[in-house]
């Protein structure tokens, strides 16, 4: 069986990193899938407090890219180091207990549940009463709960998704169940926040909202962050560093301008023959 | 019209954590409770104990220990009847080999037997998925009986083949067996279940209730918020399979009084998934209404026609039964595939909003 | 010792000590793992069109075998209770498709998997209630199934072969050679196994859900009919059928849900191994009727190296 992430490393961010340093160090990673190559040779790295973007037209190893870093792929060739910890292959629940959280690109909520239990569940790692307090629901467990959902409330209020936290998730339209995602996310308290895709299929008003929450949660609470994402004008306002990527190789990578005007993310987006 | 929520407010999530938020809810299964233990017990026959209160107090055990497995945790299983079976024959051998054992010992210690078997055919669901693991569930059903046929030790090696239950004392007052008063087999299966059916709510609503479901509602993401999988569908399968266990055991040694080999094949199996499915998955109510449905049905059917005077000879009015009972599940999923528990919920709903429609 | 001798020596030296008796042996295996293979034929068939995981498939069978008897017993002639028997499978599979699969379209697989548990008990009640409960023989001889038998002499020994099991093995062949044509050449059968790849694609080029259904449905029937003719033959006609139903789904486990070939050669496997398994290692050690779990645990743990199937398509998760 797989240890329990220990608790209080869950609740401990600082890890000696300072504001600035290098967080995540993504090294010559190369993944495929039988003879096709997703990633070919990329590295990248994430700084601990920064927002960094990921970028690439469709097909380009983006979302591959993403779950190579929470372990969900185990990647042929390259290494990873996270908060100063080199690592080949983990299972991705271990990943959580590293203190990386994502959302999917397309919601991967538990749909038969509450708004409310969704982010309670994202706070399953740090609960530990066992089952013989839970049966009873009284004392250590029952103060456990409370204790989880006074912080699940938090969220739920920087959210702004107080009305919705009885309803069914499936029955939300998507883009508040994009904004419950990311609440689900949070209640994990991660360092690095993977988004995949944060603002697809929104109007202009959620977006406008989600890109708020981002900044608020990259300011206030400090939470690195990683994202993907297909609107520009979104990506360039949010990101201090761009990467872009394009058949699964590095193109370009650095600041919003920078990258901007780059020949090849410009021909990678025009579609020149290569 | 009684159902009122506005003007009852939580002043603490202390409150909201209440079992019940709603008082209503309270004074209805306090009720519903008065009924269970003081008014039925003293206006019941013997035929309404032995035919439909203890039954469907038993029925709904077994359900509810399905429903952790496939309606919280999302793990189709086809093979309850087997598993009821090994809490009945564990029962068996320690009130034979243990004689001076409490019954209420006996049965609790019988569910951890199941639910360690339990655990044994779960572990292909670690590899499996879907239908392939129902298939898989078949296995144990058609091994764990052909096994309690095959392994003479398990019956006490009696020339029947079948397993008898002793008269059996609970502080003075004889409880299993062919000495048992009706009502006191009532009395012990409805502390059981109430007791159980309590630690199951409480189960379920909290941390583990809601890992279970994540694992249902979507496994990878479930894994990727940080829940282990294994210890997650393991820990259900144990659950589960102790509560099915504990119901096995109250099937025969508290209603039963006797069982062969085959009682616990196939048909069992299906109607406990009958009552789960048609009360609802994924809920504890669910498998109350489904079982006093699958349980009443039949006694039903086969008085109407002599109600009416009209006379049906036993077989027409089993095989009557049979088709209709196909005919109603099919009815009910196309009508309500949530099950009766969506229903009460959508009455309940309405209650609370009369006589206002939104 | 003794114990691993006879577990692992005796039953080989005794196969070999009687070859003749070991064909037979396989002989009836494969006899057994042909209606296997049928009935898994039937479920692949439902399952690939539909996503369906068709329980009632056992029960059409003994419905089918019934319906067939049932009118021969009232006075209807052999060769015309056949094709009336193969107008109510087609009976059966419209009211199917209209009561049953129509309102049910786009529910979760387990409640369409409960609703075919439903179907099963109905034909049960349907039946039992048409045709009484009793076991029936089948019309083997007015069908013209030949009924005797043949014997060999290999190795100086005996085998002896019943007339009528070949004819269902070599019936089965044909019919199975029928169906993959049809599945292949035809429009129909091409279409069907569109609308096994994906719903929604196969939707979107034209091709009515409804009908499809109906035809997938009717042949699960002939399919079942034929199974119930060879199956009643040799067992006579009853609801205890109704178990081998139970037998086609470690057939399915081990060949895969929606391959075709998976569900012969597993069904043939099975029946087989089963065979060879209960008398060489069953009857003597553990005191028989192992066929009633053997292919159940031999599946399991099939699956627990390959989750999908022998014959299934690797899955790739994806998020």
């Amino acid at each position: 069986m797989n240890p329990r992430p220990d608790p209080n490393e869950l609740t401990a961010p600082d890890d000696g990193i300072a504001r600035g340093g290098v967080l995540l160090d993504v090294k010559n990673v190369s993944l495929s899938f039988g003879g096709v190559k997703a990633i070919t040779d990329i590295s990248l790295n994430v700084l601990k407090g920064e927002i960094r973007a990921i970028i690439g037209p469709n097909g380009a190893g983006k979302t591959s890219m993403l779950n190579v870093i929470n372990g969900f792929y185990t990647p042929q060739e390259g290494t990873i180091i996270f908060r100063g910890k080199e690592r080949r292959s983990m299972k991705p629940h271990q990943a959580v207990g590293q203190g990386i959280a994502r959302t999917f690109q397309n919601v991967a909520l538990f749909k038969g549940m509450s708004t409310l239990d969704n982010i309670m569940a994202g706070r399953s790692v740090r609960m530990k009463r066992n089952i013989g307090w839970q049966m009873l629901w009284h004392g250590p467990a029952l103060r456990e709960e409370i204790e989880h959902r006074e912080k699940v409330e938090e969220i739920i209020d920087f959210l702004e998704i107080q009305h919705i936290r009885r309803t069914p998730v499936g029955k939300l339209p998507y883009g508040l169940q994009k904004r419950v995602e990311l609440g689900r996310a949070l209640a994990m308290e991660p360092t690095l926040l993977l988004l995949d895709e944060p603002m697809a299929g929104m109007n202009l008003e959620e977006k406008e909202d989600m890109s708020r929450f981002i900044i608020d949660v990259n300011q206030q609470r400090g939470t690195t962050i990683a994202l993907i994402e297909h609107d520009m004008g979104v990506v360039m306002d949010l990101s201090d560093r761009v990467v872009v990527l394009d058949y699964g190789k590095k193109i370009a990578d650095g600041p919003p301008d920078e990258v901007k005007n780059n020949q090849n993310v410009i021909d990678a987006y025009l579609g020149v023959p290569h | 019209m009684f159902y009122r929520t506005a003007g009852q407010f939580k002043t603490s999530y202390e409150a909201d954590h209440a079992l019940f938020p709603v008082r209503q809810d309270a004074i209805l299964l306090g009720v519903i409770l008065i009924f269970a233990f003081v008014i039925f017990p003293f206006t019941a026959s013997e035929f309404a104990f032995r035919a439909l209160l203890i039954p469907v107090l038993i029925y709904s055990l077994a359900a509810l220990g399905l429903n952790i497995l496939t309606g919280y945790a999302g793990q189709l299983s086809l093979g309850t009847g087997a598993f009821m079976g090994v809490g009945a024959y564990a029962c068996y051998k320690l009130v034979s080999i243990f004689p001076e054992m409490n019954i209420v010992v006996a049965i609790a210690l019988s569910g951890f037997f199941s639910a360690a078997i339990g655990v044994l055919f779960g572990l292909p669901s670690l590899r499996i998925k879907g239908f392939y693991l129902a298939i898989a569930t078949l296995a144990a059903q058609f091994f764990l009986v052909w096994l309690f046929q095959k392994w003479a030790w398990l019956y006490n090696y009696n020339a029947s083949g079948a397993i008898q239950v002793p008269n059996i004392d609970l502080f003075g007052i004889t409880v299993a067996g062919p000495r048992a008063t009706a009502m006191a087999q009532y009395y012990f299966v409805l502390c059981v279940v109430c007791a159980i059916t309590f630690f199951a709510i409480n189960i379920t609503r909290g941390r583990i209730g809601r890992m279970w479901k994540a694992v249902r509602d979507m496994d990878i993401a479930a894994e990727l918020v940080g829940i282990n999988l294994m210890r997650t569908k393991l820990m259900a399968f144990f659950v589960s399979s102790y509560v099915v266990g504990i119901a096995g055991a109250l099937f025969v040694f508290l209603w039963r009084g006797a069982a062969e080999a085959n009682l616990f094949d196939i048909p069992l199996s299906f109607r406990v998934l009958f009552i789960a499915i048609i009360g609802g998955l994924g809920s504890i109510l669910g498998n109350f209404l489904g079982a006093i449905l699958i349980v009443a049905l039949p006694v039903i059917i086969s008085s109407v026609p002599g109600a009416f005077g009209i006379p049906v000879d036993s077989a027409m009015v089993e095989h009557l039964n049979i088709m209709i009972i196909g005919a109603l599940i099919i009815a009910f999923l196309i009508i309500e595939p949530h099950g009766l528990a969506r229903f009460w919920a959508m009455i309940r709903e309405k209650f609370i909003l009369w006589p206002f429609p939104h | 010792m003794e114990f691993l001798n006879d577990v692992l020596v005796q039953p080989f030296a005794d196969m070999a000590a009687a070859p003749d008796f070991l064909l037979q042996v396989l002989w009836e295996g494969l006899v057994g793992g042909v209606l296997y293979a049928l009935i898994a034929l039937g479920f692949v068939l439902i399952y690939k069109s539909s996503r369906i995981f068709n329980f009632a498939q056992g029960i059409m069978v003994v419905f089918a075998a019934l319906t067939l008897v049932g009118l021969y017993e009232k006075g209807v002639p052999a060769l015309l209770a056949l094709p009336l028997t193969l107008v109510v499978m087609l009976i059966l599979a419209m009211t199917i498709e209209r009561v049953v699969l129509r309102p049910l379209v786009n529910q979760p697989d387990i409640i369409l998997f409960m609703a075919t548990i439903g179907i099963t008990l109905f034909l049960i009640g349907f039946g039992e209630l048409i045709f009484g409960g009793e076991n029936k023989v089948m019309i083997t001889e007015q069908l013209f199934i030949p009924t005797g038998s043949i014997v060999f002499e290999p190795f100086g020994g005996f085998v002896s072969i019943e007339e009528k099991d070949l004819t269902a093995v070599i019936g089965a062949m044909v019919l199975v050679a029928a169906l993959l044509v049809f599945l292949n050449k035809s429009k129909i059968g091409r279409a069907i196994r569109a609308l096994g790849d994906d719903h929604q694609a196969a939707l979107s080029v034209g091709i009515s859900l409804s009908t499809i259904w109906v035809i997938v449905w009717f042949i699960a029937g002939v399919i079942a009919l034929a199974t119930g003719i060879v199956w009643g033959a040799r067992a006579g006609v009853s609801f205890a059928l109704e178990v081998i139903a139970f037998k086609a789904l470690p057939v399915l486990m081990l060949g895969g849900l929606e391959s075709v070939m998976g569900a012969i050669i597993g069904g043939l496997a099975i029946g087989i191994l089963e065979k060879v398994f209960e008398i060489y290692w069953g009857q003597p050690l553990l005191g028989g009727n192992t066929e009633a779990w053997f292919a159940y645990m031999l599946a399991l743990l099939v699956l627990l190296f390959r989750p999908q199937g022998l014959f299934g398509e690797k899955i790739i998760e994806r998020v």
